[in-house]
């Protein structure tokens, strides 16, 4: 039967049109250059170009533009905010092409990352600047310390990005039981938290939601592990390790742990702290404030007692950095110097952003006026350690490890409750190894 | 001439053949999105066909797409077929189950994750109130990897639909008042007369399909991000996750030149089926 309604379809047409759409994978995988949302470099043009991320609610960022705005330093500076979604690919697209900021804020761990592929300009003379006018002492304890490299500073930090433990104080209440201070504690009052339908160690680890693999990181290291061990190497079989997931584990077995956890999103999460879902859990400092009104009864509680008798957390230190490509080093300093006596309008106004680093805003009475955030910064502060843990330097590989593969799939098998931890851990190590090698 | 041809050339080059060469070039390097590498020659390669990920990732996708453009296919068809007949509002459906493929991919997985991601969701709590108990859609590997796959053919169905009804359209209804005539029942004309006759657009629909699920990120990534446990991660997923997220862009680029293999070898056995048709 012969279909002649139809036009015939060429072999070269065809193939032309079926090679564009197949050959799509390759071609995306290979994005090099361009797209960098970016019209001029960072030292190009005699404009100090400044890249910042959305911190916090929509005013974070107009805020941010009006600090820039008032700059009226002998370079003339520019606002482009960048979206945490693909941002690794517009941050890299733009330094390959030499179209990048010359001053930015970013990721965790970007600053080292960059400096590993000699991005970054490092912050040393910056930083005894800083020792000359007194701003040096005002950073609290221990947080510059998380941006040396072998190098040097590869960025000045600006806030922290604390996890603590948060409970409802209602559920609780409803529950029956107090405040955990320990794990052992922790475990009587999930069960308790458990009868009245709520979750007694809230977490997520579904699509782009990472707080389920940093919670795993927080028990291991508030039980001493972590990992890595003091030089950097994956480290992470462990007793103190095995005996944390074991803990986990435990929870998961027991209930306690929500057994949808593993596939909830971020607003999946948050849904279940609205909800009065959630009891107790490790989240982001500003979980109070995305709670709708369940957030008046969230508090953040004192750092527990592991199984192991220790005392600790995970924080990020979310920092600023200077690029290579910038119009002058010194543009790049006296620009950052002001930004850096400019952040304290971020908790004055207030929007939403996380944890300061400095004294003199952690003891303003506005930052003072949220008892949640004092405790994270009285109690929690002084105990947390970076995702290096033992090691107290930072380095570029950290970028992978946090919301890569291996850890994200350690968290959902973890959080199944089904995976033996040991096998668990050991698969992590394999997968950090094989991250960190290169 | 050369002239005349030139700025084509240079086009083409510039879009298609440079970013190819670099992609190569990532492939067999140790480097990142800004920085080349060591040369590692094809260990990269070596590594992924080698990972037990891949062949997790190459399986999954292989359902993806089986189900993808059979399901959505056999969906698209049977609509496009309703709504040839004389049904009251057939504009109004039309334009009602063009929806899925017309609203951006990001609205609809999280009217999806909505639907399904939390035991508060409705379909998890209509399958507690039946006395299924407590059903984790997307948290169980198995059921996510349905809920996915089952995602891809609500939004790809309505394209096969246009693509049939278009087809059916060409088809001379005379064909069938003559095949009625000889005693033809309904079930004989489809298998006999519409099959063939639309086959032609059914290779063609089942080659760009096969590209579309093979390709798919978004469906998947922004459902499940491949989890849980990789249940759900495609080689795409895979490719993304390996140069974006564990920063590794050779083993992720050379998964991509992977794919794009696999594609050319469906897509040119597909071709010499649709050359078959036409010489028929």
């Amino acid at each position: 039967m012969n279909n002649t309604q139809h036009g015939g379809v060429s072999r070269r047409g065809f193939l032309g049109l079926a090679g564009a759409a197949i050959a799509a994978p390759a071609l995306a995988a290979c994005n090099v250059s361009g797209n960098s949302g970016a019209t001029k470099a960072g030292g190009g043009g005699g404009t100090l170009k400044f890249w910042d991320m959305p911190w916090g609610t929509p005013a974070y960022n107009d805020l941010g533009k009006k600090i820039i705005t008032d700059y009226t330093g002998s370079t003339k500076a520019s606002y482009q905010i960048i979206q945490w979604n693909g941002f690794y690919q517009t941050f890299s697209s733009a330094i390959a092409s030499k179209t990048g900021p010359a001053v930015s804020s970013g990721a965790g761990f970007q600053a080292f990352q960059f400096a590993d592929q000699g991005q970054i300009a490092y912050a040393d003379n910056f930083i005894e600047s800083l020792k000359k006018d007194g701003t040096y002492d005002d950073f609290l304890p221990g947080v510059l310390d998380t941006m040396k490299t072998d190098k040097g500073y590869a960025g000045v930090p600006w806030q922290t990005d604390v996890r603590p433990f948060w409970y409802n104080k209602a559920l609780l209440d409803q529950a029956g039981v107090s405040v955990p201070t320990s794990w052992d504690e922790l475990l009587a009052a999930g069960k308790a938290l458990k009868k009245i339908g709520a979750s007694g160690f809230a977490t997520g680890a579904g699509a782009g939601n990472n707080l389920g693999a940093h919670t795993m990181v927080a028990m291991m290291v508030n039980n001493g592990g972590g990992l890595f061990d003091p030089d950097g190497k994956p480290d992470c079989v462990t007793d103190a390790n095995i005996q944390a997931m074991t803990f986990v584990r435990e929870l998961a077995n027991e209930g306690i742990i929500d057994s949808g956890a593993v596939s909830y999103t971020a607003d999946n999460l948050d849904a279940q702290w609205k909800n009065k879902k959630a009891g107790i859990g490790i989240h982001t400092p500003g979980l109070a404030a995305r709670a709708g009104t369940t957030g008046k009864d969230l508090h953040v509680m004192d750092p527990l007692k592991s199984s192991s008798g220790t005392v600790a957390g995970l924080f990020f230190v979310n920092n600023l950095m200077m690029y290579t490509n910038t119009p002058s080093q010194e543009a790049s300093e006296a620009f950052l110097k002001y930004y850096l006596g400019q952040i304290h309008t971020y908790w004055q106004s207030p929007v939403g952003v996380a944890v300061p680093v400095l004294k003199s805003i952690a003891k303003a009475d506005y930052h003072a006026k949220d008892p949640n955030q004092v405790a994270i910064v009285d109690k929690w502060m002084p105990v947390c350690k970076t995702y290096a843990a033992k090691k107290t330097q930072s380095f570029a590989a950290l970028a992978a490890v946090d919301g890569g593969q291996p850890l994200a799939q350690f968290a959902q098998a973890m959080l199944q409750g089904k995976t033996d931890p040991k096998a668990a851990i050991t698969t992590l190590q394999q997968g950090l190894e094989s991250i960190v090698k290169r | 001439m050369i002239l005349l041809v030139a700025p084509a050339i240079i086009l083409v080059v510039l879009i298609n053949a440079y970013p190819l060469v670099v992609a190569a070039s990532q492939s067999i390097h140790n480097g990142t999105l800004i920085v080349t590498g060591d040369f590692v020659g094809l260990s990269n390669y070596v590594d992924v066909v080698t990972s037990p990920r891949f062949w997790s990732a190459a399986r999954f996708t292989l359902v993806f797409t089986v189900v993808g453009v059979f399901g959505s296919w056999l969906v698209g068809m049977g609509l496009a077929l309703l709504l040839r007949t004389r049904i009251p509002g057939r504009g109004l459906f039309k334009i009602l189950l063009m929806l899925p493929w017309v609203v951006p991919i990001v609205v609809s997985s999280t009217a999806w994750n909505w639907l399904v991601g939390t035991p508060d969701s409705p379909l998890p709590a209509l399958a507690a109130n039946l006395g299924f108990g407590e059903v984790h859609f997307l948290a169980d590997p198995t059921l996510a990897a349905i809920t996915v796959c089952v995602f891809k053919v609500w939004v790809s169905f309505p394209f096969m639909m246009l693509m049939t009804s278009a087809a059916l359209a060409a088809v001379d209804t005379g064909v069938y008042e003559a095949a009625g005539i000889d005693g033809a029942g309904r079930w004989q004309q489809f298998v006999h007369i519409t099959l063939p006759l639309i086959s032609r657009s059914t290779y063609i629909s089942w080659i760009l399909m096969t590209i579309f699920c093979v390709n798919d990120f978004p469906t998947i990534y922004l459902l499940t991000g491949g989890g849980p446990v990789d249940a759900t991660s495609s080689l795409v997923v895979l490719a993304y996750r390996s140069v974006f997220q564990d920063l590794l862009t050779g083993p992720g680029v050379a998964i991509a030149f992977l794919m794009t293999l696999v594609l050319v070898i469906v897509s040119t056995t597909l071709y010499r089926q649709i050359k078959k048709v036409d010489i028929a």
